[in-house]
C-alpha cells in the first residue's frame, strides 16, 4: 500500500472519529439529560436479568446455556448494538435519507460519502448499552482472555449489524417499501440475539445461521468465548469482511440511482 | 366530546390508508412470538405439564395476546408526542387550541390502534391456531366480554404514558422514564403472567397498573372467570380515574410553568 493511500485512509478515519466526537459533544450540551439517558439505558437492560432469573427457576439450563452464559450472550448483544449505534447510528435510518432525497449534503463534502453518512449521527443511550455489556462481562464471567475476545467481537458484531442494516437500507434506492422491511429484519436480528441458540431447531436454526447475521454477530462469538475454536474465530472475521464488502458494494451501486429532491434545509 | 370524535375519525382514516405498512409491522411480531414459542416449547419438558397453573398452550397464547396489544397498539407515539411537543416548544401552539391537549393526544392514539389492533388480532389468532393449536376452554363469548377490558387497559396505559411525558415540563427528556415504565410492563405483565412470580410479590404486582393494562385482558381471554372479570373491571375503573386525575393535575401544573419566548 502506497504512503499516499495510507495517508488518505488515516485522514478519513480521523474525520470519522471527529464526527462521532462532535456528535457526542453536541448531546452532552445538557449533561443531566445525557447522563440520565446513559444511566437509564443501563437500568433498562439490567431489568431483563429478572426475566432470566424467572426462567432459570423453571429449568436449570436453557438451550445448553447457564445463567452466566446467558449474561455473556446478553452482554455481547448489548455492547454490539451499542457500539454500532454510537459510531454508525445513521445506518439504521438510511432509508429516510434516500427516500427524502437528503443525501445531497453528503455528496458534496470532501470525504468518503458512505463514512460521512454513517457517522453523521450518534445515539446517546447506546453508550449505556456498551457500558452494560462490559459491566455484565466483568460481573458474571470475567477473565482477561475473555475480555480481549469480547472487545474484538463487540467490534465485529457492530460492523456486521451495521453492514446488515446498510445492505437492507440501501435497497431503498430501488424499492420504496424496503425501509419497513429492513427495519423489521434488523429488529428481528436483535430479538433473536438475546435468547440462547440452543432453543431453536429446524427452520429457526436455519434462519439465525443463514438468513439473519445473528449467528455470526453473536452466537458464534459467544461459543468461541465459552470454548475457544480457531476455525470459528476465523469464520467470524471472514464473514465480517465479506458482509461489509457486500454492503459497501450495494450502497454504491444504489447511489448511482439516487436522485436529489432539491431539498433546502439548514444542517446544524 | 364531538371534537375528540372528529380527531379520532381523522386519524382512523389516515391509518386506513397505510394498511400495508401496518401489515408489514407484523413481521417483528411474528419473529418475537416465534422466539417465545421456541422458548416455551423448550421449557415445557412434557406437553401436558403445568407451570404456574398454565398449560403450554395457555402460556404461549398469553404471550401472544399481550404482545398483540403491545404491537397492535404501539404506545411509542403517545409517549413521544407530548414529550417532543414540550421539548420543541410546539406545545405553545397547541395549548390555546379549542381542545384539551392531553385528550387530543389520547383521541389520536385511540384512532391509531383502532385500525392496527383488529388487524393484529386476526393475524395473531391465525398464527396461534396454526403454530400452537387452539386455546383450551376458549369461548367467543369470553372474547366479547374481554373487549371492554382491552379498551380500558389500553386507555389506562396511554394515560400513564402521557403522565410520564408531561414530566418533560420539568426535566428535558422524559424518555428514560418511559423506558423503565415499558420494561416494567414488558417483564412483569407481558412476557410472564403474574402467577409465575414468587408468591410474596404477586399481591404487590396486583396493585400496579400491570394488573389492569396487560395481565387483566390476557388472563380473561386465556382463562375466563366471572369473579376475575368483575375484579379486573373494578380495578380498571379505579386506575383510570386516578391516572386521569394525575394527568390533568400534571398538565395544569406544567402549563403554568411554560415560558413562551416568542419567535
Amino acid at each position: 500500500m502506497s504512503t499516499a493511500v495510507k495517508h488518505r485512509i488515516r485522514n478519513q478515519l480521523r474525520v470519522c472519529l471527529l464526527a462521532v466526537k462532535f456528535n457526542i459533544m453536541r448531546e452532552m450540551l445538557n449533561k443531566v439529560t445525557f447522563l440520565t439517558n446513559v444511566g437509564f439505558m443501563v437500568l433498562n437492560n439490567a431489568s431483563f436479568i429478572i426475566q432470566w432469573i424467572i426462567l432459570f427457576r423453571l429449568k436449570e439450563d436453557i438451550g445448553g446455556y447457564s445463567m452466566a452464559d446467558v449474561m455473556l450472550l446478553w452482554g455481547l448483544a448489548a455492547s454490539t448494538f451499542g457500539l454500532s449505534r454510537i459510531f454508525f447510528a445513521r445506518a439504521f435510518s438510511l432509508p429516510e435519507l434516500i427516500i427524502n432525497g437528503k443525501l445531497d449534503a453528503y455528496l458534496v463534502q470532501p470525504k468518503n460519502v458512505l463514512l460521512a453518512v454513517l457517522t453523521s449521527s450518534t445515539n446517546t443511550s447506546a453508550i449505556g448499552d456498551l457500558l452494560y455489556g462490559l459491566l455484565v462481562l466483568c460481573i458474571f464471567c470475567f477473565s482477561p482472555g475473555r475480555l480481549l475476545l469480547f472487545l474484538l467481537f463487540t467490534v465485529t458484531g457492530a460492523v456486521i449489524l451495521t453492514a446488515f442494516s446498510l445492505l437492507l437500507g440501501s435497497l431503498s434506492f430501488w424499492f420504496v417499501r424496503a425501509d419497513a422491511f429492513g427495519s423489521h429484519m434488523v429488529n428481528s436480528t436483535i430479538s433473536f440475539s438475546t435468547y440462547p441458540d440452543g432453543i431453536f431447531k429446524g427452520t429457526a436454526r436455519f434462519l439465525i445461521y443463514n438468513l439473519l447475521p445473528v449467528g455470526m454477530a453473536i452466537y458464534r462469538p459467544v461459543h468461541v468465548m465459552m470454548r475457544f475454536d480457531g476455525r470459528t474465530f476465523l469464520a467470524v472475521l471472514g464473514y465480517t469482511v465479506l458482509l461489509s464488502a457486500a454492503a459497501v458494494f450495494v450502497f454504491y451501486r444504489g447511489l448511482r440511482r439516487y436522485s436529489s429532491s432539491n431539498l433546502m434545509e439548514a444542517r446544524m | 366530546m364531538r371534537k375528540y370524535a372528529v380527531i379520532y375519525r381523522s386519524v382512523l382514516m389516515e391509518n386506513l390508508q397505510y394498511a400495508l405498512n401496518i401489515a408489514m409491522s407484523f413481521i417483528s411480531y411474528f419473529i418475537f412470538i416465534f422466539v417465545f414459542i421456541n422458548l416455551w416449547n423448550y421449557i415445557y419438558s412434557a406437553p401436558d405439564s403445568l407451570i404456574a397453573g398454565y398449560t403450554r398452550e395457555q402460556m404461549i397464547w398469553y404471550v401472544m395476546i399481550t404482545e398483540a396489544l403491545w404491537f397492535g397498539a404501539p404506545a411509542g407515539t403517545v409517549a413521544r408526542q407530548a414529550s417532543s411537543d414540550i421539548r420543541s416548544g410546539n406545545i405553545a401552539y397547541l395549548v390555546n387550541k379549542p381542545y384539551h391537549y392531553t385528550l387530543y393526544i389520547l383521541a389520536r392514539y385511540t384512532g391509531g390502534w383502532s385500525v392496527q389492533l383488529p388487524m393484529f388480532a386476526v393475524l395473531a389468532a391465525a398464527m396461534g391456531t396454526a403454530m400452537v393449536g387452539p386455546l383450551p376452554r376458549f369461548s367467543p363469548l369470553h372474547l366479547l366480554a374481554a373487549i371492554p377490558v382491552v379498551i380500558l387497559g389500553l386507555t389506562i396505559d396511554a394515560v400513564f404514558r402521557i403522565c410520564i411525558s408531561l414530566i418533560s415540563f420539568w426535566v428535558e427528556d422524559a424518555n428514560p422514564f418511559q423506558w423503565l415504565y415499558s420494561k416494567m410492563m414488558l417483564l412483569i405483565g407481558t412476557i410472564f403472567p403474574v402467577e409465575i412470580f414468587p408468591a410474596a410479590l404477586q399481591p404487590v404486582f396486583r396493585l400496579t397498573p400491570i394488573y389492569t393494562v396487560c395481565y387483566g385482558p390476557a388472563k380473561l381471554i386465556v382463562d375466563f372467570s366471572a369473579d376475575k372479570y368483575i375484579e379486573i373491571i373494578l380495578a380498571q375503573a379505579l386506575y383510570l380515574g386516578a391516572a386521569a386525575a394525575l394527568m390533568l393535575f400534571l398538565y395544569g401544573k406544567g402549563v403554568r410553568k411554560l415560558h413562551v419566548n416568542g419567535g
